[in-house]
């Protein structure tokens, strides 16, 4: 750029530098506002985000525990190859990794049956209701929905239970199923409580991609003959991956490092199904012995990583094809 | 201008609080008070030492810091906090025995509070210690409580020597049973003594069909198999850690065993609150009127009955031991722990000394209120002599007994693993109760590698 203002001569003009000058200094302004305009948002994203990450990084190359003051040493990849090579850490994914697999399918497939069936009411006072019904679940606070949960899941006292010992006989008292609390089904049980919490959270998703959707090309594609299947599979479906992509991308992220639910549900018990890596992170950088931060820092980092990796993979399933 | 007056006016306070507890004679009050007040430099420079040391000593309100439970279950606490005006009476950030935020805090030398209540000896103490965040009571604690502390108790409190916690509300593992259903199963209304007895007894109670289960306990190691394995002897301890190998502690969890089969299905599974600690199948059956026998600290009975349909069914006994077994049982005290960091120190020691010697927490504790039947007791000698001088028409026969135990019952010890041991060892042991592993030896043996492994690290 400098170098064809120089070829066209114009440098030697004193009026044309001054604008060159003037133009550039407008630009110099114009950065610095849009600069300070940032400024808040970057300090947050610096103080809040970059910093934790970085921070947790150099902590998981030291020996660092939080209840001894003495000073950390750099220890390279020991905490690395130490969780690497401890059976638990691959347990632990694994199980964070069932959970989603249990969770994800009913984020995408009954919210979006439920989106489709939603759209189709034409009475918009019901229409309203049946999104306000779907919400209900969502705006719960969390506290009440765990506690409500776990009532209905109890072994001893819960309905579920009531229902399948005492209204149908289907079992008795000693083998009736034990939802919660560290069994088989615990995970399964805590997946259906997920879905129907975030039921209508999802929905709206999909309902807002439907509304995006021009309802001439249905239409259009009804009148060639397709039908109500293809018109789903060929039109609809295609034009709501967008919305699929963010909800599993989100999504997988949110099961993958679910915690509150599993100290909920499940405790610090290290053969429970909720003992993931989350909890294992936790458990040894907030509970055992000096609390060894930075092998926790490193179990967090390898769950991370993971978690990476696999969300690279999702956002190739779900790029756009067009 | 109004941040100086403001701290003028807190020089004030601290000179008069420091007057009333004779610390400076009214002269330096004066003084004090005429620097505070004229601000003038040169006066300023004056009083500069004497100022500072003013505001160092006092410059905020005593500030306790509460476990939420214990205010829940003890409604009294505020009629003891109004004796103390100003008192910033605060509930801990301790959910689920987390005590990050205090270490964090001490990490920076300080304190935003000047005691905690809520500290369990070998659940958080050794780490406390560890972390530099609390210090021994010794200097501020008066000599007379000191030696009320009943021996026992005095000793799990303390370490090198020195009393990192004040004891408040005392829990000890024993024996509770419903009457209503051990009577309906024809069997005597007296605790079984011994182990033998009270399988046979729950065995009973199933076959009579008086309720689905015979007997229940809660699975976590501090609550059962301790408890149980004191009930052979208490020598189970090495370098402050339990030795799982010990012979009692293997014939405690073979006792468990044998229990589970007469217990609610349920049994070991985690529970609802607190990390699976609290809210456990054991409080729901017993709460639900559906097991005769419990063994747990009688502070779980006392609150299940609550939700029973004639509360004074329930009755209370010692542990059951083994045959020619020591007897012995496990105890916890719910204390107080003064931050290094904090301030008003002499202060906060006049404030436990008043809470744990309040007649009213105890009455309430042990007869129960409106809302909570705790069944804590307390930790000073002097209490239980005073009782048992002159026994108030309202107390129950199961203060005495617990009074008794305290003999021979002992508690865990205070190690940085205290309760870790536990946590670890659990689904380890457990792989005997499930039937995964035929040898409780073998499932032991592995709990004290596991441990040992996890100590390695750090």
């Amino acid at each position: 750029m400098g170098q064809s203002i120089a070829a066209t001569g114009l440098t030697h003009n004193p009026a044309h530098r001054r604008g060159a000058l003037s133009s550039r200094m407008m630009r110099l302004q114009n950065g610095v506002g849009a600069w300070l305009f940032l400024l808040p948002a970057v300090v947050f994203f610096v103080g809040y985000q970059v910093y934790p990450i970085f921070r947790v990084l150099w902590i998981s190359f030291t020996d660092y525990q939080f209840l001894t003051n003495e000073p950390a040493h750099w220890v390279w990849f020991k905490n690395y190859a130490e969780a690497l090579s401890d059976p638990l850490m691959w347990a632990s994914l694994w199980r964070a990794t069932y959970f989603t697999i249990l969770f994800l399918p009913g984020t995408i497939i009954l919210p979006l049956l439920l989106a489709i069936l939603v759209d189709r009411v034409t009475q918009p006072r019901l229409a309203t209701l049946y999104r306000v019904v779907l919400l209900i679940p969502a705006v719960i606070p969390s506290t009440l929905v765990f506690v409500l949960w776990k009532w209905m899941y109890n072994f001893q006292t819960g309905p579920i239970n009531h229902l399948l010992v005492d209204t149908f006989g289907l079992f008795d008292a000693r083998d009736a199923p034990q939802w919660l609390g560290g069994t088989a089904l615990t995970l399964p049980s805590i997946a259906v409580m997920e879905v129907w919490w975030g039921l209508g959270y999802h929905t709206i998703f999909f309902l807002a991609g439907l509304a995006a959707i021009p309802k001439d090309l249905p239409e259009a594609a009804r009148i060639d003959g397709a039908s109500e299947w293809q018109v789903f599979w060929h039109v609809t479906r295609p034009r709501l991956a967008p919305v699929m992509m963010i909800l599993v991308v989100l999504r997988f992220g949110s099961a993958m490092a679910v915690i509150d639910e599993y100290l909920i549900f499940g405790g610090f018990n290290r053969e429970t199904p909720t003992y993931t890596w989350t909890m294992f992170m936790y458990d040894e950088a907030f509970k055992t012995g000096l609390w060894r931060q930075g092998f926790g820092a490193a179990i967090g980092m390898i769950g991370a990583v993971a978690m990476m990796i696999v969300v690279v993979f999702l956002l190739r399933i779900f790029r756009p094809r067009d | 201008m109004t941040e100086r007056s403001e701290r003028e006016d807190a020089m004030r306070e601290a000179g008069r609080q420091q007057l009333r507890e004779g610390k400076i004679d009214r002269r330096e009050f004066l003084t004090r008070s005429m620097v505070a007040g004229l601000g003038i430099a040169g006066v300023g420079a004056l009083g500069k030492g004497t100022m500072r040391s003013a505001l160092a000593a006092d410059p905020r309100p005593l500030t306790p810091t509460f476990y939420s439970w214990i205010q829940d279950l003890h409604p009294g606490i505020p009629e003891v906090n109004k004796k103390f005006p100003g008192l910033n009476y605060q509930i801990a950030p301790v959910e689920g025995f987390g005590i990050e935020r205090f270490v964090a805090e001490g990490k920076n030398k300080e304190s935003t509070w000047d005691v905690y209540v809520g500290q369990t000896p070998f659940v958080e103490m050794s780490a406390l210690i560890k972390a530099d965040v609390i210090e021994p009571w010794d200097n501020y604690i008066p000599k007379d409580v000191i030696d009320d502390i009943i021996p026992s108790i005095r000793a799990e409190c303390t370490v090198n020597g020195k009393l990192y916690s004040w004891p408040f509300l005392l829990d000890i593992a024993g024996m509770g049973w419903h009457s209503g259903l051990t009577a309906k199963a024809g069997l005597p209304d007296k605790g079984p003594l011994t182990w033998d007895e009270y399988l046979a007894g729950a065995q009973k109670i199933v076959d009579s069909k008086a309720a689905p289960y015979g007997a229940t306990f809660d699975p976590h190691g501090w609550r059962s198999l301790v408890p149980m394995a004191h009930s052979m002897s208490s020598a189970i301890y090495k370098d402050g850690l339990v030795d799982f190998t010990a012979e009692p502690v293997v014939e405690a969890l073979k006792l468990m065993k044998k229990i589970m089969a007469l217990g609610n299905p349920d049994i070991l599974l985690e529970g609802a609150s607190d990390g699976g600690v609290n809210g456990t199948p054991d409080e729901v059956s017993f709460g639900a009127q559906k097991v005769g026998f419990y063994t747990k600290y009688f502070n779980a009975p006392l609150r299940m009955a609550q939700y029973w349909d004639d509360p004074k069914l329930l009755h209370l006994g010692p542990l059951p031991k083994f045959t020619g077994g020591e007897g012995s049982t496990v105890f916890w005290t719910t204390g107080c722990a003064l931050f290094k960091y904090g301030q008003n120190k002499e202060k906060a020691a006049e404030y436990i000394k008043a809470l744990t010697y309040d007649p009213q927490i105890w009455k309430d504790s042990i007869v129960g209120t409106a809302t909570a039947h705790p069944g804590q007791l307390p930790p000073y000698s002097s209490i239980y002599a005073a009782w048992n001088t002159n026994k108030p028409d309202w107390m129950p026969d199961f203060v005495s007994l617990v009074r008794s135990q305290l003999e021979k019952a002992k508690a865990i010890d205070n190690h940085v693993f205290g309760l870790q041991q536990f946590v670890i060892g659990k689904p380890i042991w457990e792989t005997y109760l499930k039937g995964t592993e035929p040898d409780p030896k073998v499932a032991l043996a592995k709990v004290n590698e596991a441990i040992a492994a996890e100590m390695k690290r750090g």
